[in-house]
Order: C-alpha cells, then structure tokens, then sequence
C-alpha cells in the first residue's frame, strides 16, 4: 500500500465522519440535471430557508442521483444518531414546508413520499430500498456512490473506496493491469463492445511519445444519459479508471470530451480534476510514484459525429470534427497524430472496479457473454424514465416491466430501440431478446451505448424512420456522399411516404440505398439506415398500407389525417379557436368548423376539445 | 453580454490560446460566452491569434451547432428534438411553434426579440415532451400550453 495515499485517505475519512458523527440530520438531496428540471435547485432554497429560519440542527449536502429520475427531487434524511436513512422522492419546492415540519421539526416520517430506509430497520410503513421494485435486480458498482456521496467534495469519494483501485494498480507492471482487463472480459460500453485490455494493448505498443488517453463523454445518442448520471454522481471514478489506463498504456495526458448540453457534468469533472491535483492523484510524480498523468476537461460543440472517435480527435485538434479514414488508428496516430486511446466513460469506470473485485468477482455478476454490468436509461412510452445499473442479459421486456413501469395508458407495446439513432428498432415481439451484444449483432444492429427508448402502437413506424434518418442527415459531416445524399434522398422518399405520396417502387429505392450507404467511411453513415432496414424487415406491412391505401393505421402523421369539428356545439370550441396557432377554426354563427387549407395538425384543438375534435384520414 | 466587442478587447481575451494545443474549440466557447456569438472580426481576430486562416475557424465554427454567428435574441425557446419527446407530440409541438412565433427553427425575429432554437435531449426525458424558455426547462407540455408560452414570447396573450 502506498503510504502517502493511506494516509490521504483516512484524513478524508476522517472528515466524512466528523461531519456525519455530527448529532445533526443528514440530508442528501440529489441535485442532478433530472432534478434541476423537476425543481430541484428551488428545493434545495426552501429547505436551507427553512432549516435556517426554525434554527433546525440539520446539514443539506448535495449529491448525485440514484436513477429515480422520474421521481426528483429525492432526497435522504439521516437522523441525527445515524442510526437510520430513509429516501424520500418527489420533493418539489411546494412540498418541502410540510416536509421540514413533519420530518424535521416533528422527527416523523413519511411513508407516502418514501422510496424505502437506505440504512437502520425498515418499519411497517416503510421497506428497505432494496426492496423496492426499481432497486431489485439492480447490482450497483458504478452508481455505488450516486445518491450517497457530494461530487464535489473528494472526501466523500476517498472514504467511499475512490482511487483503491489505482493504488493497486501502482504495484502492478503495465502488462498485469492490461491482462487483469482481458481476463475480466471488459468490453467498450460506447456501443462497440471492444475488449478494453486489447485497446490498451495497443496503446501500450505503440511506438511514439508522447501518448494520450480520451474519454469519450459526447454522449449523443438521444435517450441515453448514463454517462451524464456517472459523471454528475461520481467524477472520480472516471478519473481513477483513466489513471488506470495510464499505468498500462503509458499515457501521460488525458482529455475528457463532454457534450456542451451537459454544463453540470462538465462543471463537476472540473471541480473533481482540480480536487484530485490537490491531493496530488493528478500530475507529476502522482502519489510519489515518479508516475505522471493530467487531465484536461474539452468542451464539444454540438455535433453528433464528434462522438465518433476520430472525429472526436479531429475537434480536439482544432479542425471540423470529421471522423478520420482508418487506418491509421487512434493508438498509432490520433491526436496531433500521436498513439492515442479513445474509451467511453463507462468504460474507464469499470476499470477501478475490476481492480477492486478482482477479474473474476467483477465479471460473475453477469452469467451472459457480456460481462460485468450495464447501465441503461428507460424513455419514451414507459411510466418511469430512468437511470438503471444491472448486470447484461435482462430480457427487454422484463426491463420495461419491473425498471419502466410499463407502457403508459395500458395502449400496447410496439417495439423498441436499443440504443442510438443508429442501433436500429425492433417490434414487440422481439423484447424477450436479452440485453446484451450478440442478438442485436446477428439482426444486423447493435446494443448502443445504453439508452433505450421504448414507443407504442399510437406511433407511426415510417414518422421514427423520417426522424432517425433526418437526425443522421443533420449530423452528417459531409465527407461521403452515400452519407450525406444517402441520408438526404432516404428523408425525401420517407416524407413522400409519409405524405401520402409513396410509390410501389419507393420501397425498392429505400433498400438500395441502404446497400449504397454501407460505403461510407464511418459507421455514421454505414449505420444510418438501420432504423429504416429493420423497419422493412418487421414493419413492412405499415409502409404498404400507406402506398397502397394511403392510409395511416396509427392516425398520427400529419400529411395523412384531417381534423374535423364533430360536435359543433360544444362550448369547449371557443377556447380551441382561441388557441389554434393559425387561426383555422371559424365560428359559422355559433357552430364551429375547421378550414382544413389553414390546418397545420398540431392537434391544439383536439386538446382542449376531445370530445368535439375527431382526427379523420386524410385520403379514404 | 456586451454587443460589439472592439478588435483590443477580443485580441485580450484570445491571447492566451495556441492552436497546437487544442485551443481553437475552447477559445471560440470563451468568446461565445463573453459576446454570446461569434462575430466575423472574432473569427478573424482568433484565426490571427491561432496562426491560421479565418477559413480554418469558419470552418468549425460553421461546423458545430452551438455557435452562432449572429447576436442572440433577447428571449429564446429551445425546442427538444429528442425522441421521447417526439413520441408524445414533439414534432406537433415544433410546428405550433414555428407558427406562432413566425419564425423557422434556428430562426429569430427580425427585431431580435425572440427565437426558436433545436435543443438535443439531455436526458430529462422523464419531463417529455419539453422544450427550455430561456434555459429552463418547461416540461409535460400541451400544444396548447407550447403555443401559450410561444404567445408570451412575443409578448402578446396571457400565458
Ligand atoms: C456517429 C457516432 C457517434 C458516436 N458517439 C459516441 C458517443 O457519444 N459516446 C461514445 O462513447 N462512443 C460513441 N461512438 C463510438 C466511438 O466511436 C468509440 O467506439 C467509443 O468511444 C469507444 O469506446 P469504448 O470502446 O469504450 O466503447 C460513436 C460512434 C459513431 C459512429
Ligand atoms: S427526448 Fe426530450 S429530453 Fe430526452
């Protein structure tokens, strides 16, 4: 053991005990970007307000979240002898009066706003956390501290484990770490599944200096965020895994490229970095090993093919964030054109936990192929949208059931996507497929990087196929032309289709694109079509009907519905053609009717007057 | 935000950076953030400062979506394009807004009073569908409610 960090270590621990061993309340209230967005920031006001004006004796701290995104802002309370923690859900600024009063002031609980008691005896009212249906199932390694620690306070990580792993790792020869990797079985988890020991290997073979590490935190595929739940709830974890891989790759530098869109994540990364150079985790001579690393926080820009790696690189660099033609690769020219290893950040942070639960207790949470575990978010048509931790092989299915709530309205499932606009779509009767490499592999698809997103039977299969399609033909970079027109020619046949106007060829035409797209250089473009592929392949009879009957079985695409003012008289209309944004529904002396010339199928008007407003196809 | 920084003012604030060093995205977001755009003199003055060509800073500025080349308006609705917003109404929500605001997306009033801007999802798709009004998030909308809020924006109606 490295005596330096020993004693780091237990200063900090010291520290974090102090301040719980206080005889104060502990409240942990998550202030991630979930919560910012359901209030949290105003709760955080109103319990310091009110704690301050009763004189309370209880400390509020800041913290990551637990994946209840749904449900922000939650928040723990630890009572003063520390005996027992309870977490708390849904506590919006209008509800922390009664929260203070009740919880605090009364020293009560209560049960109705209580996701379970984290630590001390569950009661009648309330239940271990772990045993709450969201919680059961889940394994938390990554998210072990997301929830329980303050991100910006590097005692709290110290005393949670941060940084053990490294100073294993310190002992350990460059080849040990990277064979302790191959033998975990750590596969990338940006979406590709690549051995991380085998990517390390290269870097570690390369033959120039200086060399780099990269985290890839662009995170771009819409509907995932689990990188931005880590990187909000645990900075350090990810700056330990990067030290890791740096030990067996000789890296001496390392950038940490995050998504402009994510100002907390990036913002928390800073202040761990700067904390971690502090202790001198960070820099020259690190621990007294003469071993030297830093890291650099890189804002992007917005650009969705700047999570490509070598187009990551090349925005690093300082041109247009054009991913590169390989060979060569990244470990042998990537940034400046020197040895470079790129990994997500899910990835690295996997990598302290092999450390610490050795190769083979880390990889046999998961009984599948894929080893360790994943982290997913849960969007689109479910009940709960989520963070969830779980080891690989869960049927899709029963992640929509026990962590998504289900489909809202009871309205059935239709498919779902894996993960990334890129990862393709599949029906419903393919969601008993396990969440993990090799299925998605076999159907011409893949896993992505975590973010599912789940849609129902009220959504047109051709509208997400003109969405994914005209979000690829957004991002492309321009370099190909079977990219950029590809993407181009599949959104005008799609919307042609969408509008009524498909012809029985155009089908044909979308599939020879697809093998035309296949050229292109990056995976942008040879992965773009994947949602339209597998869209022929399962929903094929959805684009028939359209071309054929010109008729949309799901009553949702503009170009092929009317709305139509069926119960004239219903007092509701008056506020409908007060909201319609065109001004189409006229008053014909006391009966309303809706000038279809100025309709733009927002659908305002059969909001707020459901029972007078039908929605009616367009063509038959 | 200062509207019309003097070529001094913008020398100053890049002076620091170098181009190989990865400087040119770090220095564009500085200056972003100090004027709120990036004016054709900050390209210039920058593409001085980095040794290169103005046509080299166009090229990524043009290439990234967050910059902007022109003022940004006074207030502005950022409009979700995520797909758990567009599976509850998104792309309708968009249109209604295009409409009441008279302006296309990445578009702005001619008085610079207002704008509608494409947002990425940033994974608070549990607020869907969503759009931020001046950098918060306004979530579970209506069309009704959007075109309210698009209502406000112009400062007219009663939202
Ligand atoms: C268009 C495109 C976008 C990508 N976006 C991301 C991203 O946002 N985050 C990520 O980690 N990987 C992304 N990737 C994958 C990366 O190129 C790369 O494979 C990954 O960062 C490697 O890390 P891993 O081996 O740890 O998974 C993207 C790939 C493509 C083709
Ligand atoms: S899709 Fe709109 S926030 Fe994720």
């Amino acid at each position: 053991m490295n005596d330096r960090f020993t004693a780091i270590a237990s200063e900090a621990r010291e520290r974090w005990e102090a301040a719980r061993a206080g005889g104060r309340e502990q409240i942990n209230l998550c202030l991630d970007t979930s919560s910012l967005a359901r209030g949290g920031a105003e709760t955080l006001a109103a319990l310091r307000d009110a704690i301050s004006a009763k004189g309370l004796n209880a400390d509020v701290t800041t913290t990551g979240s637990w994946g209840f995104c749904w449900l922000e802002p939650t928040l723990s309370v630890r009572s003063a002898a520390g005996t027992r923690t309870v977490l708390y859900h849904s506590v919006t600024p209008d509800r922390v009066e009664e929260f203070v009063q009740t919880v605090l002031v009364e020293a009560g609980e209560l049960p109705e706003l209580a996701l379970g008691v984290v630590e001390g005896a569950p009661s009648d009212q309330i239940a271990p956390l772990e045993d709450h249906p969201y919680m059961r199932g889940q394994i938390r390694r990554l998210m072990a501290n997301c929830g329980q620690i303050d991100p910006e306070n590097i005692d709290h990580a110290l005393a949670n484990g941060a940084y053990e792993g490294f100073v294993q790792a310190l002992d350990m020869e460059a080849e040990a770490i990277i064979e302790l990797m191959l033998e975990s079985g750590l596969g990338g988890r940006g979406g590709g599944g690549f051995p991380a020991g085998r990517k390390w290997d290269f870097l570690r073979n390369a033959t120039a200096d200086p060399r780099y590490l990269v985290c890839n935190a662009d995170e771009g595929d819409p509907g995932a965020w689990v990188n931005r739940i880590l990187m909000e709830g645990d900075p350090h974890l990810i700056i330990e895994g990067m030290l890791i891989s740096a030990l067996a790759t000789h890296a001496v530098e390392g950038y940490i490229y995050i998504r402009h869109e994510y100002p907390l994540a990036i913002e928390r990364m800073n202040i761990a970095v700067e904390q971690a150079r502090e202790r001198g985790l960070l820099g020259e001579d690190i621990l007294g090993s003469g071993k030297t690393f830093d890291l650099v926080v890189f804002t992007g820009a917005g650009s969705y093919v700047c999570g490509e790696e070598t187009g990551l690189i090349n925005s690093i660099d300082g041109y247009r964030g054009m991913p590169r033609i390989r060979p060569p690769f990244p470990a042998q020219a990537g940034l400046w054109n020197l040895p470079t290893n790129v990994n997500n950040v899910e990835t690295y942070a996997n990598a302290p936990l092999v450390l610490r639960h050795g190769a083979e207790g880390w990889s046999s949470v998961s009984t599948d192929e894929a080893k360790g575990t994943k982290m997913f978010t849960i969007s689109g048509a479910v009940n709960q949208a989520g963070c969830i931790e779980i080891p690989f092989g869960l049927s899709v299915r029963d992640l929509l059931e026990t962590y998504g709530g289900g489909t809202p309205g009871g309205v059935a499932l239709k498919g779902y996507q894996p993960g990334g606009p890129l990862s393709g779509v599949l029906p419903a009767e393919e969601a008993d497929l396990p969440l993990t490499l090799g299925p998605y592999r076999e159907r011409g698809m893949f896993l992505g990087s975590g973010g599912i997103v789940f849609f129902d039977e009220t959504t047109s299969v051709v509208d997400l196929c003109t969405y994914f399609l005209g979000f690829a033909e957004d991002e492309s970079c321009g370099r190909c032309t079977t990219c950029f027109q590809g993407t181009q020619r599949a959104v005008e046949i799609l919307r042609r289709i969408a509008n009524g106007g498909g012809r029985e060829t155009d089908l044909g035409k979308l599939e020879d694109l697809i093998q035309t797209m296949i050229w292109s250089n990056c995976l942008h473009g040879q992965f773009a079509p994947t949602t339209v592929k597998l869209a022929l392949r399962y929903f094929r009879e959805e684009f028939e009907i359209l071309i054929r009957e010109k008729r949309d079985p799901t009553r949702s695409l503009p170009g092929m519905i009317t709305y139509e003012i069926t119960s004239p008289g219903d007092p509701a209309l008056a506020e409908a053609a007060a909201i319609c944004p065109t001004e189409a529904i006229v008053d014909e002396g006391a009966r309303h009717g809706i000038v279809d010339e100025l309709c733009i199928r927002c659908g305002a008007c059969a909001e707020v007057a459901p029972n007078a407003v039908t929605v009616r196809d367009r063509f038959v | 935000m200062a509207a019309e920084p003097t070529t001094r003012e913008l020398r100053d604030l890049v002076a620091e950076y170098e181009f190989e060093r990865g400087h040119l995205l770090p220095a564009l977001i500085e200056i972003q953030e100090r004027y709120g755009y990036v004016s054709r003199e900050a390209m210039e003055v920058l593409a001085r400062q980095m040794r290169t060509t103005p046509a080299l800073v166009y090229g990524a500025v043009s290439f990234y979506a967050d910059f902007r080349t022109e003022p940004p308006p006074e207030r502005e609705i950022a409009w979700c394009s995520g797909p758990a917003c567009r599976l509850r109404g998104g792309d309708r929500i968009r249109e209604a807004l295009q409409y009441t605001l008279g302006i296309p997306l990445d578009g702005q009033s001619e008085d610079g009073a207002y704008g509608l801007r494409l947002g990425q999802c940033n994974g608070t798709c549990s607020e869907a569908p969503q759009v931020w009004l001046d950098g918060e998030v306004v979530g579970h909308l209506t069309v009704a409610k959007a075109v309210a809020i698009a209502r406000d924006v112009r400062g007219e109606g009663d939202a």
